[in-house]
């Protein structure tokens, strides 16, 4: 009888040495782990920074990049053109200074000396030009294509000049230079690899790619080389975190040292821990709902503006979002050169609400469909517009659909509104023209030719002051005409150790680690 | 014999051809677009009609199936839309992972349940009865993210004796990579050792009544020995069973728990592409999974029948 205990304990003993030996022969099939140290539980590596980001990056190539969290990667990686400091202006990056022709239709840029790709690939007006063409060229299929559509001729002048040649006037140009558009891949390394670019991504920036593994880290080490001066950690460990609680725990745990969300419900409680830092500033985006303006009831502006009024924005910033956002009254964040104070986010109106929607021919109000990805957030937000909107007689309908389903609902109309955001461009064309344009990549219908004219305006225009005039009409014109019901600006929070000095918070929400070391 | 093993080898085909249709047919039939999903929200028409082209999404859904397949069958899954890896390889990244958290589990399981089932057994109606059925109880009604993130705020946060989250390769540094890996581990494996302290008790329970145990002690045999030596063994076939089923959903019912502990392993994968709608690495995940199942399922049955001679591997005449 014992001898059938031995085969099951046999039997069973070889399965777990063949799942193990399974683990082992991966282990080395696959030779970018090993190449990884793995980062200590207990961090007491000084020269080691682990940042917590809120998602794990899909992509690692720019040029193909649509998600925000593989910025936060890039930025160690890449070096742009051009960067935006503290104040969001314009400052050189590897374009140590460029010139724009009067008719704001030629830059010319100067390009920095002696930089070198992490391999070895000379950085120099070539390397730009190649950087330009893969992004424009249609077989590439780059989400940057739209935003170079406007060059039409990229000339080489010599290794370090640079001169670009647009059809019209385009002022967004370098706010595209220092994004995702400007950041310079090495023709070297695409040439090479092609679409596994991806996957072992050469730039110019302060750190080097090393390793990835998906889901669990992606590796940088120091590029001492760096023409801006070495970064002063030697190596970088980027950990995704998409659960928001386990981000918070690793980082008062101690495991990580800064991360790149913080959920609005711990926001107070970070403010009160002594041991970190939490750092707030503004964001770029806006947050609403999109309205389709091609079916009942919201191709009825009456109806749009009665939505608007019954909306208490307040309220909702303060019970949903706990204070970590400020009403909107546009598609321009405060905080941005072109933001203008003297217009005010709407106030709620039930009274005036009510008026409108019976002088078109409403008076018992009108019912819609709301959908809303399934986030608790999300739904309190919406519970609350139900609520409001019922004061006034509108009934709101609630539909939660997973994110997938809701852009294809969107890209096909079957909606009637939709909560969702913008996460914003650094320039303020970038929120307003694609929202409000008839063109505009993110408008569900709209359509308004006075609207059109002045977003147009506003794209060719080169004096800040005057852009800034026509934007504000823009927002006046918006609030009357409602395209989307503007609710909030969210706040941009950055939670780190103490210990940690040198980082600066820029509103475009990418945390740079060039001159930040521990003290 | 040899017919049984034929038999199920065939039946094991039917089901993973029927597997990849459905799995197929439901990666392509949810609605949403892929490119739309790859691109953003923000992508121009061209764009997207483009990348539709690319990925094959513009021919029939049989083409597609046709072409999967085909390629399945040479060793090819496919690559990952995101960033073109692939897909054998994301999987064969993140096997090892989810293999050695299974099996922590699995023994952690077995060191809870074993005892406690033969102690509740032996020992019906005292105190110790009740404390392993109340254990058993409450680990089956603790769904395992609950039990993680008590651990975590136990372990972690209030005595800060473990890191909360995080994996390490067992060959770069073993014991980091255990003690990273203890609580994610006892978190899933108190629920299946749950469920085999109650499956041993009441099997054991079944099998102390049983004449040839009464023969057993009538022959003078000590109890330690009739129950380890006779009882154990009887009432370990159904145990077999219900751990066999549960290693093998190990392989992507952990998804939670993963997620919890950031453990980069295959239930996080299919979520990760689900939602960005990768759809090569969700069909290739998926497909992985089945075959895991219906092959340890396949072990099950012929390890169940070496345990218990009365069941005859004679292919169901």
């Amino acid at each position: 009888m014992s001898k059938k205990v031995k085969v099951f304990a046999a039997v069973f003993m070889s399965f777990l040495l063949f799942l193990t030996g399974c683990s082992n022969s991966n282990s080395s099939s696959t030779g970018t782990e090993k190449s990884t140290t793995a980062s200590a539980p207990a961090k007491t590596d000084k020269s080691e920074l682990v940042v917590g980001l809120d998602d794990d990056p899909p992509q690692l190539d720019p040029h193909f990049s649509t998600a925000a969290v593989d910025r936060q990667v890039f930025h160690s990686i890449y070096d742009k053109l051009v960067d935006v400091d503290e104040e969001l202006n314009f400052v050189p990056m590897l374009a140590e200074k460029w010139d724009i022709s009067e008719d704001g239709k030629t830059y010319t840029f100067t390009l920095q000396k002696d930089v070198k790709f992490h391999d070895g690939t000379p950085f120099n007006a070539e390397a730009v030009k190649f950087n330009f063409e893969r992004m424009m060229d249609p077989n590439t299929g780059s989400p940057r294509a739209s935003e170079l559509s406007s060059i039409e001729k990229i000339e080489v002048v010599d290794d370090t000049t640079l001169k670009v040649v647009l059809s019209e006037p385009y002022s967004p140009f370098l706010a595209a230079l220092s994004d995702r558009a400007g950041m310079m891949v090495s023709p070297t390394a695409v040439k090479e690899k092609g679409k596994d670019f991806a996957n072992s991504p050469v730039g110019t920036g302060p750190f080097k790619f090393v390793s990835r593994v998906k889901q669990d880290k992606i590796v940088v080490e120091k590029n001492a080389d760096y023409w801006g001066g070495a970064p002063k950690f030697e190596k970088i460990v980027y950990r995704p975190y998409a659960d928001e609680n386990v981000r918070l725990t690793n980082l008062t745990s101690g495991d990580v040292d800064i991360i790149s969300k913080v959920p609005p419900k711990d926001v107070e409680k970070l403010k009160n821990d002594s041991n970190l830092t939490l750092s707030e500033t503004g964001a770029l985006g806006f947050q609403g709902l999109y309205l389709n303006h091609k079916s009942e009831p919201f191709n009825n502006k009456a109806l749009r503006q009665a939505l608007d009024l019954v909306i208490d924005r307040e309220a909702i910033i303060k019970v949903a979002l706990r204070d970590t956002a400020v009403a909107s009254a546009g598609a321009i964040p405060p905080g941005t050169w072109a933001y203008d104070e003297s217009i005010k986010p709407k106030k709620k109106d039930i009274e005036k609400a009510k008026k409108i929607m019976a002088d078109a021919g409403y008076p018992d109000g009108f019912e819609f469909t709301l959908q809303l990805s399934p986030k608790p957030v999300e739904e309190q937000i919406s519970q609350m517009i139900q609520s409001m909107a019922k004061e006034a007689g509108i009934k709101v309908n609630l539909e939660m659909v997973e994110f997938g389903t809701m852009l294809d609902n969107m890209d096909n109309f079957k909606f009637d509104a939709v909560r969702l955001g913008w996460s914003g461009r650094t320039d303020p064309d970038g929120n307003i023209y694609a929202l409000f344009n008839t063109e505009g990549s993110i408008n569900y219908g709209y359509s308004n030719p006075k609207m059109d004219e002045l977003l147009e305006q506003a794209r060719v225009e080169t004096d800040q002051k005057e852009r800034k005039k026509i934007y504000s009409e823009a927002t006046k014109l918006g609030q009357e005409e409602v395209p989307f019901i503007f609710i909030y600006h969210e706040k941009d929070y950055k939670a780190y150790k103490n210990n940690l000095q040198g980082y600066k918070h820029i509103a475009d929400q990418m945390m740079r680690f060039h001159d930040v070391s521990f003290k | 014999m040899v017919k049984f093993l034929l038999r199920r080898l065939g039946l094991m085909v039917v089901i993973l051809f029927l597997v990849s249709i459905i799995v197929f047919s439901l990666v392509h039939l949810t609605p949403g677009d892929p490119a739309r999903m790859i691109l953003g929200q923000e992508a121009t028409e061209e764009a997207l009609q483009a990348l539709r082209e690319q990925m094959g999404l513009n021919d029939p859904l049989y083409v597609q199936y046709f072409n999967w397949v085909t390629n399945v069958l040479q060793g090819d899954l496919g690559n990952s839309l995101k960033d073109n890896t692939p897909v054998l390889t994301v999987l064969l990244q993140k096997l090892p992972v989810t293999i050695q958290l299974s099996i922590m589990s699995f023994i952690i399981a077995m060191l809870i349940a074993i005892p406690a089932g033969i102690i509740s057994a032996t020992r019906k109606g005292t105190f110790w009865d009740y404390f392993g059925t109340t254990f058993a109880l409450s680990g089956v009604s603790v769904p395992p993210f609950f039990l993680g993130i008590l651990l975590i705020f136990i372990f972690s946060i209030s005595l800060g004796w473990l890191a909360p989250s995080g994996y390490v390769e067992p060959w770069t540094n073993f014991k980091q990579s255990m003690l990273l890996m203890i609580m994610p581990a006892l978190a899933v494996g108190v629920r299946l050792s749950a469920e085999i302290t109650r499956m041993l008790r009441s099997s054991m329970l079944e099998v102390l009544e049983a004449d040839y145990i009464r023969t057993a002690y009538a022959k003078g045999v000590l109890e330690r020995g009739v129950v380890i030596g006779h009882a154990l063994k009887n009432a370990l076939i159904p145990v077999v069973t219900v751990s066999g089923l549960q290693l093998a959903t190990f392989l992507g019912g952990a998804v939670i728990t993963e997620t919890i502990f950031a453990i980069p392993g295959l239930g996080r994968l299919v979520i990760d592409a689900i939602m960005t709608r990768d759809f090569p690495v969700v069909q290739g995940a998926v497909l992985f999974m089945a075959i895991a199942v219906v092959v340890v399922n396949f072990f099950i049955d012929v390890l169940y029948s070496i345990l218990d001679p009365r069941i005859k591997l004679t292919g169901g005449q």
